[in-house]
């Protein structure tokens, strides 16, 4: 029933934070053993989904300090990422792929917590509020990493491309 | 305002989450600094390109990985069970009190001394038991000798038709 409900959610958000299949597939199973034996601390008033994404955030935080993740290189993002079926001309889809690919690869230039926090917002699309009950840090706190985090991909981004046009 | 204090403004901008007065100050600068506006944009871009990422399928590997975990769990723990047994509790005593004196032996900063008291105690004891060993051999040889004079004995009673006169040969 948890495996059913919450595998996908939870092996989704260890891949776009470890960047490689393979990593995400064991932390995936780690953080659900973790899961289990922590059930039982679980308090009924709290809300689960929270619960869990914090077990989750903590271990593959603890886990990307202990092992030094930083200096890994990422999936190549073709390699599992399809690309989207776009109702857009195809040039214009080629494009949005290419930027894709590179706030893909500069995810990996942002520290632990700015990464997760912007992945909880931007890709997983959840609310300020939840973040922060989820990182369990103080509202204002969430926010600046998030602007910090998306100004630093941006500025990554518009480097990038300017390179590009200038070859 | 400088340009790198509006950065910091853009994000939340372009979500419409800042007082009338930081607005203000940004719609301002961003009338007359291009550079400011071209990152507004590669924001914008960085958002719409971050919420449009899929999300992935899990493996049917992953999620057999993940359905088993509960019964290895409970394999483990039934492993574990079996130390448990009270019945072993004896063993695991004796176990620890062999274990303190293993290492009450082999930490011992006099360890040649025990060696040397140990050599000593087993000798004696040795000797102690050849002793009792030889006591044992000449006991069996006085009742050897016992049977064998009963045994004349008997053969010259006169009730059995014997000579009682007949002296015993020893």
């Amino acid at each position: 029933m948890i495996v059913n409900t919450y595998s996908k959610r939870i092996f989704n958000m260890a891949y776009q934070f470890t960047g490689t299949y393979e990593e995400a597939e064991d932390m995936t199973q780690d953080i659900f053993m973790k899961l289990y034996t922590s059930l039982t601390k679980y308090d009924f008033e709290k809300n689960f989904s929270a619960w869990l994404l914090t077990l989750a955030k903590n271990y593959l935080i603890d886990e990307y300090r202990r092992t030094k993740w930083e200096k890994k290189s990422r999936d190549n993002f073709n390699e599992h990422y399809l690309p989207s079926e776009a109702f857009e001309s195809p040039e214009y889809g080629i494009l949005k792929e290419e930027t894709k690919k590179i706030i893909w690869e500069g995810i990996n230039q942002l520290s632990s917590e700015v990464r997760m926090t912007v992945i909880l917002r931007d890709i997983q699309g959840k609310k300020y509020e939840e973040i922060a009950e989820i990182m369990s840090l103080p509202l204002g706190t969430i926010k600046s990493r998030v602007n910090r985090g998306r100004l630093q991909l941006a500025k990554i981004l518009k480097e990038k491309k300017e390179r590009k046009n200038e070859m | 305002m400088k340009c790198e204090n509006i950065e910091e403004l853009l994000s939340a901008y372009l979500e419409d989450d800042l007082s009338p007065e930081e607005k203000r100050t940004v719609e301002k600068h961003l009338k007359t600094c291009q550079s400011c506006n071209d990152l507004l944009s590669f924001i914008e871009e960085t958002n719409k390109s971050l919420a449009d990422f899929p999300q992935l399928e899990v493996s049917e590997n992953l999620l057999d990985r993940l359905y088993s975990i509960p019964s290895r769990k409970k394999r483990l723990k039934l492993s574990f069970d079996f130390l448990l047994r009270p019945s072993l509790q004896p063993i695991f005593a004796a176990a620890t009190i062999l274990m303190i004196m293993i290492s009450f032996y082999l930490f011992h900063p006099d360890r040649n001394t025990i060696n040397k008291t140990i050599n000593r105690q087993v000798h004696h004891g040795y000797s102690k038991i050849e002793r009792l060993y030889a006591k044992a051999e000449s006991f069996t040889d006085h009742l050897g000798a016992y049977k064998d004079k009963i045994l004349v004995s008997l053969k010259n009673m006169k009730l059995l038709g014997g000579n009682e006169d007949q002296k015993v040969k020893t």
